[in-house]
């Protein structure tokens, strides 16, 4: 097992150096040059204020001294200051990381709530009208992409019932719970959409062959309910691929939220990176980057783990 | 809203999503100032009047085409409804401000939108485009515009307590010096000093004669007043806690999300009837990227005010307006204009026939239809919009109007000159890299007009498209000298400031954008510099006049339309159109979709 964790460890730093890398090497190769973005569209270039800013900025420093200088700063949790902003990019993170959480995992929550009554449906009865329904539903909502979602949610909760803010993102710390959740419900509804299908087709697969297990049969032979064996019996061992996947979304939609936090405002994560990139404010997209491909990483290489502690073979590999 | 219009909205956010996908920031333009000078200001000691009053009775040619829609929004007083003071409002804006500090960080329209609700300008334009004091009491000139006073008002204090006296002037000078935005126009400006001549008695000294010195007061970088003290002990947290003078006190500051604003108790002004300023409690900015999502607000009320630089917003909020919806639309036809220039360093766009034959070929009113612009925009054929006091209806007939076999025809004849400066074979077609940044409606207008070229059988058109701050780069060349990696690419043009120095600025080297160089360039300089050394409306006029007849001789640059822009509100929002200076004449109302907060309030 330990041979596991070292194996699974060095690759996880391999990885991580090379996003790093690749992210430096692919931010400082991009055309385009961030004193523009200092300077503003209209403003008159001065060579001598341009030298000067691309002097403290350190730009002109080879790209390899300017990597190792910044991965560096990385290893001690210091991912740099926007250029823009003047803030830091950690802090940057940290202040944003929470909305970013909570909408990820409200859209995991709505789509499992969703998820497994349409999937242990679709599985119960299979090749009926009920599965033909659901399973052309689940097409459906994995076909239509999720800001479009977030636009008909936009036009018929806020602007035609006038239930919920088209935007304006409540804090739970400042405005309570209510009114956060008033503003993250139509967002997370149309990131859920897409997990919410994903999920039910797994659970539906997995029930299937669940329910051809003989201690189902026993179960239905002593006279149990249907409800009672599907959601005591079924769901149960039909939910662990779904728990897989649930976990490397919940660390995709980290990184993933980018066009929903932009289309209703959020501030989030992806946001910032959007205005970073707008802005050509590359050590924060760099920051950002390697931020979200860590967070991604690392939970794959828990899910690795936890592989190979739940199934010997992998372990004997 | 109909329903229609609520389809056609929906389409067009969806093909917006697909295409942007996040390129937030607005492609070419938005207006970015902090060059930009500003206007004419008389040069004796200033009241709100302007040195004369500008053309109004010029003939309003082209304005013919309002035909096609209410372009603007007059600015009128508002005094139907009564004034009342409390309550508060929320603002949309287009995007996010990276940072508070005049001198630091570049600011557009929703920064500025902020910026004047926490700071004060020295001097702000009267409803004519003339200068007038605001934070300033008076200002004057010596005899040859080189020594410039300014007398500030007396008892105003900064948010923090601090009293403002000529040396808080004084010591914002060696940050503006330094700062990214301001460090330019300090330059540019000539001015060389600031001294404290009074205790409120400031004086500016320029290494040149420069008539316009009062319009680089009213913009940002050298004319809003911030606390100096402040901003020396901590730079990086002024631009999230700033100290100005203004009519509003920031409270809270959340990126990306809010700010907000509360009412500055003890602020100096006070409106015509003298009732001091500002009426609301709070105010709220909320940056809103999305443009659909930004109109979506104000209809459902999660926001009271919204702006917009995009035409195709401005018909989205028209359409729900005519269909019922509680808003109303402040509208501005800008001086801004977009368009293009050719890097006329690179053949074949160093020759004149072939900017003229590619001119000819540009129709605008089907570029603006593609833009979504028809009845909104207006075909630009100069730096100011037909509204502007320095419009030219003489340039107006003179600039090159879509015409096909002409364009033909001068195409052709560069074609078939032997010694064609592109070295291709006699009879080849030119090749043409048409660039704009990845904006769908613009990409829209760009293949209208690569139809058109490539109609003719003459012309080889590539389109790319980079993103806003690779396209501005390929402009400049940084690494090639300034001559950019360009052939004919999109950009924008003029502003709401003072045309001097956005004129010198165009022109100026090495970061010539078309790499307009030799007589002509030369010729339109000297007039420009001639511009900034007079206070005379109408030498200014005639001579800006006659810049704008030497482009369009030269062709460095080519039009489609004014940048219209809005500020939407719910009907309870008022003061907006109407505000004040202090001498109690109105404001220059809301260009850019820019407002001025301290006289809003809400009615009912």
């Amino acid at each position: 097992m330990l041979k596991v964790v070292v194996a699974r460890l060095v690759r996880l730093v391999g990885t991580l150096f090379a996003v790093t890398f690749l992210t430096f090497g692919m931010t400082a190769l991009l055309p385009g040059d961030p004193v523009n973005a200092i300077l503003g569209v209209e403003t008159v270039r001065d060579p001598a204020v341009i030298a000067e800013i691309r002097a403290d900025l350190g730009l002109d420093n080879p790209f390899i001294v300017r990597y190792f200088s910044w991965l560096g700063d990385a290893f001690t949790g210091d991912l740099g200051k926007s250029w823009i902003t003047d803030q830091q990019v950690m802090e940057t993170i940290t202040q944003r990381l929470p909305v970013t959480a909570e909408l990820a995992f409200l859209s995991i929550i709505l789509a499992l709530i969703f998820a497994i009554p349409i999937g242990v449906l679709g599985a119960y009865k299979q090749g009926k009208w009920q599965d033909n329904a659901s399973s052309a539903g689940v097409q459906v909502a994995l076909s239509v992409p999720n800001f479009i979602v977030g636009i008909f949610l936009i036009w018929l909760f806020a602007v035609k019932l006038g239930w919920l803010p088209a935007s304006n993102w409540s804090r739970p710390s400042t405005d309570g719970i209510w009114a956060n959740l008033k503003t993250a419900i139509m967002p997370a509804s149309a990131l859920a959409m897409t997990q919410m299908a994903i999920f039910s087709r797994l659970i539906r697969s997995d029930m299937v062959s669940t329910l051809q297990e003989n201690y189902i049969l026993a179960a239905r032979s002593k006279g149990l309910s249907d409800r009672f064996i599907l959601f005591r019996h079924a769901l149960r061992p039909s939910s662990l691929s779904v728990m897989t996947i649930v976990g490397i979304n919940f660390g995709a939609l980290l990184g993933g939220t980018v066009i929903i936090e932009t289309l209703f405002a959020i501030p989030g994560v992806g946001f910032r990176l959007i205005n970073a990139i707008s802005q050509r404010d590359i050590i924060v997209i760099q920051g950002i980057t390697v931020f979200i491909a860590t967070v991604y990483v690392v939970i794959n290489t828990i899910v690795d783990l936890l592989y190979a502690v739940v199934d010997p073979r992998i372990r004997r590999r | 809203m109909g329903v229609s219009a609520m389809r056609r909205k929906g389409l067009h956010r969806a093909i917006a999503f697909l295409a942007a996908a996040g390129l937030i920031a607005s492609a070419c333009g938005g207006g970015g100032d902090s060059t930009s000078e500003p206007a004419d200001s008389p040069a004796e000691e200033t009241t709100s009047e302007p040195a004369e009053e500008p053309a109004a009775e010029e003939p309003a040619v082209e304005a013919g085409d309002e035909a096609e829609g209410d372009v603007d929004t007059e600015v009128v007083e508002d005094d139907t409804v009564q004034v009342s003071y409390g309550g508060s409002i929320s603002v949309g804006l287009e995007a996010e401000v990276t940072g508070l500090r005049p001198w630091e960080d570049n600011c557009s329209s929703p920064c500025y939108n902020m910026m004047v609700a926490v700071y004060d300008k020295l001097v702000e334009q009267d409803v004519t485009g003339a200068y007038a004091p605001y934070l300033a009491e008076s200002f004057s000139s010596n005899d040859d515009y080189t020594v410039w006073t300014v007398t500030l008002r007396s008892g105003v204090t900064f948010h923090n307590g601090v009293a403002l006296t000529a040396q808080s002037i004084v010591d914002m000078f060696p940050i503006q010096q330094a700062g990214a935005a301001s460090a330019g126009v300090v330059a540019s400006s000539g001015l060389t000093s600031v001294e404290a001549t009074g205790d409120l008695e400031v004086t500016y000294t320029l290494s040149a004669p420069k008539a316009i010195f009062p319009s680089y007061l009213a913009r940002a970088p050298l004319g809003m007043v911030f606390e100096a003290g402040a901003a020396a002990a901590d730079p990086d947290g002024f631009s999230m806690a700033p100290v100005g003078t203004g009519p509003f006190v920031i409270e809270s500051r959340d990126l990306d999300n809010k700010t907000v604003f509360v009412r500055n108790a003890d602020y100096w002004g006070s409106d015509p009837d003298g009732n001091q300023l500002p009426y609301l409690d709070s105010i709220s900015f909320l940056p809103i990227p999305d443009e659909g999502t930004r109109l979506d607000a104000l209809l459902s009320g999660t926001v009271d005010a919204m702006q917009t630089l995009r035409q195709g917003t401005i018909r989205d909020a028209r359409d729900a307006r005519d269909g019922g919806a509680a808003i109303e639309l402040l509208e501005s036809q800008g001086n801004n204009v977009g368009g293009g220039m050719f890097n006329m360093a690179i053949a074949p766009f160093d020759d004149l026939r072939v900017r003229q034959g590619l001119i000819s070929l540009n129709s605008q009113e089907q570029v603006i239809e593609a833009l979504g612009g028809t009845g909104i925009s207006l075909p630009g054929t100069q730096w100011f919009s037909a509204d502007s006091p320095w419009w030219s209806q003489k340039v107006a007939e003179a600039w090159p109007k879509f015409n096909f076999d002409a364009g033909v025809e001068k195409l052709n004849e560069y074609i078939n000159d032997a010694a064609r400066s592109d070295g291709k074979a006699v009879g080849e077609s030119i090749d043409v890299e048409l660039s704009c940044p990845p904006d769908p409606t613009l990409i829209a207008a760009m293949q209208v007009l690569q139809q058109t070229l490539e109609a003719t059988e003459l012309v080889n058109v590539t389109m790319t498209n980079y993103d806003q701050q690779t396209h501005i780069n390929n402009a400049l060349g940084m690494d090639n000298g300034f001559q950019g990696v360009h052939s004919m690419h999109c950009w924008r043009w003029s502003s709401e400031d003072d045309p001097t120095a956005g004129i010198l600025a165009f022109l100026s080297e090495p970061t010539n954008f078309p790499n307009w160089t030799g007589e002509y360039a030369d010729e339109a300089k000297a007039l420009a510099a001639e511009s900034g050394a007079t206070d005379d409306f109408a030498t200014r006029k005639a001579l800006f006049e006659e810049i704008m007849m030497i482009i369009v001789d030269q062709l460095p640059i080519w039009y489609s339309g004014h940048t219209a822009t809005a500020i939407g509100t719910s009907p309870a929002v008022h003061g907006l159109n109407g505000w004040h200076v202090p001498s109690g004449d109105l404001g220059i109302g809301f260009p850019s979709a820019e407002g001025r907060w301290s006289e809003v309030f809400i009615s009912g």
